[in-house]
């Protein structure tokens, strides 16, 4: 997956346009982006990239940035 | 490895019951913002859930339940030779619950009665302890009871588990298998106490009797360890129940999972390629009651029974300890279902 498909399927998974997102984008600029929010994106991470993400991994997530920093680090990411 | 095939046992009947109380999440909430709720109602999928009042604890609701059972199968009390009582939310510390249910049913002192701690994952233990009690010779009848009141120890400013949570409580009857060769029943039970602290009520117990902080009187929960555990565990879970007991998945009508959040459960089915039709789902309207879940969506999850042979279920218990396990059983045409509503 492309940096700008990561982008998209992140976008798609919190009900934005992925225009309105970039890697500089933070948490606190994606009101979606809340408790239920977290754990939206550990099923998709689960079920796209099949990746079992912890309690500590999730709370150090503060941006779009950080999402697609984890994607690079475990390979999910050309 | 807590894996068990024993001859089966017969399973009579099985009631449900709720309070009589139904709360409506969407329109009766007032503590949270009604977007708020709106969204957690979708996630969670807890639509309305039925609430105790003060004087509706496990055991009435299991009384309630195990008195329709024994009146459906004309059982004379005096002929329950065990009862086992699974919950996590007692009447009290101290006795056991199993003797206040013993002396609301007037069993006979010949009875063994006894509690079982467990949460989430009690029923299938529960139905693994009494499947052994009655292979093991001598008893012929024995009495699940199961039964949590989990509205009362979460906290309602929490909107996480504030909304989530519904009381129930179940009977079950067993009786011991009279045919020689009588077909196996399937347990696979597992433990990893290492996530003691991911759903845990601190205060109370003897460790902490009387906490300064009175939140610690209600369940904290770590929802991604949580969510975690369930989507690591369960899915091998069912897959190594199904290969242990060289079962093919579509030889199974309905894999019954505790009810816990409509959104975990659906990306369960998802993960472990179940089809949602084999998957009955109740939580809308009970909301999570913990482990009574399962033979709560067993009588009221709309399970389509055929009249020529016994339905074949895979019952899945997960949650608090951790702890999680599986019980692959039949249900004959001739058992019964029923539910009750108390109070």
């Amino acid at each position: 997956m492309t940096e700008a498909e990561a982008i998209k399927w992140f976008a798609d998974l919190f009900g934005l346009p992925a225009s309105s997102l970039s890697a500089k984008t933070t948490r606190t600029e994606i009101p979606t982006w809340d408790s239920l929010g977290v754990l939206t994106l550990m099923a998709a991470l689960d079920e796209t990239f099949n990746l079992v993400v912890d309690d500590a991994t999730m709370r150090s997530l503060q941006g779009v940035g950080d999402v697609l920093e984890l994607l690079r680090k475990n390979g999910k990411l050309a | 490895m807590a894996l068990s095939s024993l001859p089966s046992g017969l399973i009579r009947a099985i009631c449900s019951s709720v309070p009589v109380r139904r709360f409506d999440n969407l329109s009766e909430t007032t503590a949270f913002d009604p977007a708020e709720v709106d969204k957690v109602v979708k996630m969670a999928g807890v639509r309305t859930r039925h609430i105790a009042p003060g004087n509706i604890c496990s055991s009435d609701l299991c009384v309630a339940a195990a008195r329709r059972v024994l009146e459906k199968l004309q059982w004379a009390p005096n002929s329950i030779d065990a009862l086992i009582f699974v919950t996590q939310s007692p009447d009290y510390l101290l006795p056991s619950t199993s003797c206040l249910a013993h002396r609301d049913l007037e069993l006979s002192d010949h009875c063994a009665a006894f509690d079982v701690g467990l949460g989430c994952s009690g029923y299938p233990y529960a139905l693994w302890l009494a499947t052994m009690m009655l292979s093991g010779g001598g008893l012929k009848r024995v009495l699940v009871l199961h039964g949590e009141t989990p509205s009362r120890f979460a906290d309602r400013s929490d909107r996480a588990v504030a909304l989530l949570f519904g009381d129930a409580g179940s009977a079950t009857a067993l009786e011991a298998n009279p045919a020689k060769e009588a077909s196996t029943w399937g347990f696979n039970l597992h433990t990893d106490g290492n996530g003691w602290k991911d759903l845990i009520i601190e205060g109370g117990g003897f460790r902490d009797r009387m906490p300064e902080d009175t939140r610690k009187l209600c369940v904290a929960m770590n929802g991604a360890n949580v969510f975690n555990f369930t989507i690591k565990r369960v899915p091998s879970l069912v897959e190594e129940t199904l290969r242990s007991f060289a079962t093919p998945q579509e030889s199974i009508d309905y894999f019954v999972l505790h009810q816990s959040n409509l959104f975990i459960m659906k990306h369960l089915a998802k993960k472990m390629q179940i089809p949602e039709v084999k998957l009955p789902y109740t939580i809308q309207r009970f909301g999570s009651t913990g482990g009574p879940s399962i033979p709560l969506t067993i009588t009221q999850g709309g399970l389509t029974r055929p009249a020529n042979r016994p339905l074949k279920m895979m019952l899945v218990g997960y949650g608090v300890g951790l702890s999680w396990g599986s019980a692959l059983v039949d249900l004959g045409p001739e058992a019964i279902l029923d539910h009750v509503e108390v109070g």
